[in-house]
This record gives structure tokens, C-alpha cells and sequence, in this order.
């Protein structure tokens, strides 16, 4: 697979973005997952901000 | 916070039989929309037994207010206000509510909920997307209004899927 194929794989199609500019296929792949998948999305999420965050504390300003 | 684990903190609520309704973007989250939040907020029944197994759990997780650097505890008189308690606990900051939109309390918002199973069979009490959409206009603040066209594209979506397609 080509780097170009790859990526175009991550752009929305244009008829999925509606006329506020939501993407409708990032909706219907998250009402394809479970509650608990979904939640579980939140946590990954809050959990890497966490990181970024501990990892910032750690760094020495010069 | 150690930690981002709301699906623990659900649990753990669930378990100890304390009557809560999941609200904010958590509650549109767990239904579909594709938003996202930094914490759980909750609006919990203000009965004082429903209190007293509330700050059971809140101990157990080890709940202090957030913005208060002596790390104070919730207390029962905290939890039977209608006031925000803003905590944070070792599975993530949790919003305790004792009502929502200026008077929406827990028995005020029963009619508006659905109940949503997680893993592990827990079932937890969940404002509605359209009850949510309406909290957020209310509401108001710009950034409700900016979740609000994915809230709505999301009951859309969810208005278009089968009757018996799991949501």
C-alpha cells in the first residue's frame, strides 16, 4: 500500500462531512461500538492527557 | 488523579446502590456522539441515605475537592446541596451535581434518561441525547453551543439506523 492510499484512508469521504462540518462517518463508527467501547475512548483519552501532563512536570526548564 | 478509569468509578457507584444519573459529555459520549470530556459528571439523589452511600464510595476512591490545595473531602452537607462538587479522585476528576440547569434534579431528571449496560453487566442511569441537547441550549455557554451540532448530527444519525440496531 502506498503512503498516498494510506493516507486517504484517514480523509473523510466529502459526503460524510455534513453542512456544520461533522463528520457523520466518525458518528456511525461510534454507535458501531458498545457503551463500555465507548467510555472506554474517554479514558484513553483523559489517561494520555495525564501523561502529557506528568511528562511536562518532569521537564527542567533552562 | 492517578488515573482515567469512569468506567471503575460507574461501577463502583452502581454496586453500592447509589442513584445517580450520568449527565454532560459522558452521557453523550456513551450514546454515540463523537465528543469528548476530561471528566464524569454526575447529578446523584440528594436523600440522605442515598448521600451516605455516595460519600461511601467517593472515600473509597479517594474524592477531594479539585481546586483546593488542603485536599478537603466531600461532606454530607456538601452532597445534599444543589451546588456542583467539583472532586477528583484516583479513577479522574468526577463532578458530583446536585442539580443541573438551575433547579433539574435527580428526581426532576428520572423521566429523561435511558439506562445503558457497561461491562459487567452494570447498568447505569443516563440523561437522554435529546434531554442533553436541550441542558446544553440552556445552557448556553459557548462551549455547549460548540457541542451542539454533534450532539444533534448524532440523534440524527441514531433516527436513521433500524429500530433494532443496539444504540
Amino acid at each position: 500500500m502506498s503512503s498516498e492510499s494510506s493516507a486517504d484512508e484517514w480523509i473523510p469521504s466529502e459526503r460524510d462531512i455534513d453542512e456544520n462540518g461533522i463528520d457523520r462517518a466518525q458518528i456511525r463508527a461510534m454507535l458501531a461500538l458498545s457503551p463500555a467501547d465507548r467510555l472506554k475512548r474517554i479514558e484513553e483519552f483523559v489517561q494520555s492527557l495525564l501523561e502529557i501532563r506528568q511528562l511536562n512536570e518532569r521537564r527542567t526548564i533552562r | 488523579m492517578n488515573a482515567a478509569r469512569f468506567g471503575e468509578i460507574l461501577r463502583l457507584l452502581a454496586e453500592n446502590d447509589v442513584e445517580f444519573i450520568v449527565v454532560g459529555m459522558t452521557a453523550g459520549v456513551l450514546q454515540g456522539a463523537p465528543v469528548t470530556t476530561i471528566d464524569l459528571d454526575i447529578v446523584h439523589r440528594r436523600a440522605p441515605e442515598n448521600v451516605a452511600r455516595l460519600l461511601r464510595v467517593l472515600r473509597e476512591i479517594d474524592a477531594v475537592y479539585r481546586h483546593d490545595r488542603r485536599n478537603l473531602q466531600p461532606k454530607e452537607s456538601h452532597l445534599v446541596s444543589p451546588g456542583h462538587q467539583l472532586l477528583t479522585t484516583a479513577y479522574g476528576d468526577l463532578d458530583c451535581l446536585g442539580t443541573i440547569d438551575d433547579d433539574l434534579g435527580y428526581d426532576e431528571l428520572l423521566g429523561s434518561v435511558r439506562e445503558i449496560e457497561l461491562a459487567g453487566g452494570v447498568v447505569v442511569k443516563v440523561l437522554s441525547l435529546p434531554a442533553l441537547i436541550r441542558s446544553k441550549e440552556r445552557a448556553a455557554r459557548p462551549k455547549d453551543l460548540a457541542a451542539l451540532p454533534a450532539l444533534r448530527a448524532t440523534l440524527d444519525e441514531i433516527s436513521r439506523r433500524p429500530p433494532d440496531a443496539d444504540s
